[in-house]
């Protein structure tokens, strides 16, 4: 009674799932090409298959990149509000790479709730030049001169004061 | 004795002064070679710029747009006295990175002690055998107290705070910061021209004998690490580094700051010298991993 319920339920699946791929054309190449096919009366006994790895192709465009590409040729800010670097680096004695993300390294730090610091990093070449103007920019901005601290042998300034829009913006300007 | 002293500083302050004011640059003293001192001393190569020998490998990877690649010479190991075979093109940012001494001396000694298990072991009171009965009783005997015959006042007692059983020093620097050590330790390899770069390592004979005349006669230094990529080396060279000790051959995969600093001099073949840019510069353009590196992406080097 069970056994005849269990092989009515089979056949009607089977039928079903020809039917489902008959009128749905995307399982088409699922069905029409190489693929795991079975006996169709298992009652026999001999499980035959065949091994295909042609649709391995299906895992693979799901593996992720390990690389960060990229960004696209974009003329003047992308709709986001990013700038890209300006192809040729400027002529000035330091010169400020951009992060891995494309980003320019201006990052700001709190410490105990209430230490604002400003950090810039990844300077190559004169940072002392660099800190000059950095102090000179901000005198302008705020009419006092921010403490900094140089670190010649990483090539961060540490600048007192939360300044990392305003630095950004102008490092962007200068073509970083 | 106080006047012996005066003239001796008024001696050294005048040397000092003359030495201001003559204006020469001298070295200070324990820098200073003595003139007597047997052996050729070394000279720094010629820079391959300007030279007339075509440039035989240009970075692959993009270079920045403000730095310019570094130029070595390309040699053979075919004979003793070769001349230069051509110019090689280097990347700025795995050989000419700033030298940072901190991160090279955390390298090593993460090199060194990550891999370092202590067996020391000594017995505390509780492990050493007998001591569970109070030797005497408190008050009466005029002794002083003791509750055992093993605590650590006692000769053949137990050690208070000795080692305590396999200790491990196993510990991880970031990845980067590893990465970082090899770029550093190439950087000032080249620098202090100890970097040779060989077009493939064929030499004509497996005689060990070869190999040393040959460094002593380039003047490449008392000891030579030479690296290749693959598994396959030539036989001539595996047979002639076999039983030397300051001349070692190992795979590019192999290469650590340990062995770049102990050998003086570091010989690349240009297949390793692509090898390691393109492992060494993934990282600075690499994600964060989502899993390990370990499993498969879609596009590791």
């Amino acid at each position: 009674m069970s056994a005849s319920i269990r092989s009515m339920s089979l056949t009607v699946c089977r039928a079903a799932r020809a039917a489902y791929r008959a009128s749905n054309p995307a399982t088409r190449s699922l069905s029409t090409g190489p693929c795991l096919r079975t006996e169709s009366n298992p009652a026999e006994g001999s499980w035959g298959f065949i091994e295909s790895t042609e649709e391995f192709r299906f895992v693979e465009r799901l593996i992720p990149p390990s690389r960060i590409p990229n960004p696209p040729e974009h003329d003047g800010p992308a709709p986001s509000g990013w700038i890209p670097a300006s192809a040729s680096p400027p002529s000035l004695p330091y010169m400020i790479r951009r992060s891995r993300m494309h980003n320019v390294p201006v990052y700001s730090d709190i410490k105990h709730g209430n230490q604002h610091s400003t950090l810039l990093r990844k300077v190559e070449g004169e940072i002392w030049a660099l800190n000059k103007d950095v102090k000179e920019f901000l005198l302008g901005l705020t009419g006092k001169e921010p403490p900094t601290q140089v670190n010649e042998v990483t090539g961060t300034i540490r600048i007192k004061g939360q300044f990392d829009k305003e630095l950004k913006e102008w490092l962007l300007k200068k073509g970083f | 004795m106080f006047r012996a002293t005066l003239a001796l500083c008024g001696r050294t302050a005048v040397k000092r002064f003359i030495s201001s004011v003559s204006g020469e640059n001298l070295l200070p003293s324990n820098l200073r070679l003595p003139s007597n001192l047997i052996g050729v001393g070394r000279q720094k190569r010629a820079s391959p710029v300007g030279s007339d020998l075509p440039v035989v490998h240009r970075c692959e990877a993009a270079l920045p747009a403000h730095l310019a690649p570094v130029h070595t010479w390309l040699e053979s190991l075919g004979s003793c006295d070769c001349d230069p075979l051509g110019v090689v093109d280097l990347h700025p940012d795995v050989f000419s990175v700033p030298v940072r001494l901190d991160i090279l001396h955390d390298v090593e000694v993460w090199q060194r002690n990550f891999k370092r298990i202590s067996h020391a072991k000594v017995k505390s009171r509780a492990e050493v055998s007998g001591g569970g009965r109070k030797p005497w009783k408190q008050k009466g005997s005029g002794r002083a107290r003791h509750g055992s015959i093993r605590s650590p006042l006692w000769r053949g007692g137990g050690v208070a705070h000795g080692p305590r059983g396999p200790t491990s020093y196993y510990y991880m620097l970031p990845m980067k910061v590893r990465v970082q050590g090899l770029k550093i330790a190439l950087t000032a390899k080249l620098a202090q021209d100890y970097l040779h770069i060989v077009d493939s390592l064929e030499i004509p004979t497996p005689d060990p004998h070869y190999l040393l005349e040959l460094v002593k006669r380039r003047q490449w230094g008392d000891s030579v690490l030479i690296v290749d990529v693959g598994d396959e080396f030539p036989q001539n060279i595996l047979k002639a580094t076999e039983d030397l000790k300051t001349v070692n051959i190992i795979p590019a995969i192999g290469l650590n700051v340990h062995s770049m600093l102990k050998h003086e001099s570091l010989v690349l073949t240009l297949e390793a010298v692509k090898f390691l840019e393109k492992k060494l510069l993934w990282h600075d353009v690499r994600y964060t991993p989502l899993y390990p590196f370990k499993l498969p992406y879609s596009d590791l080097p």
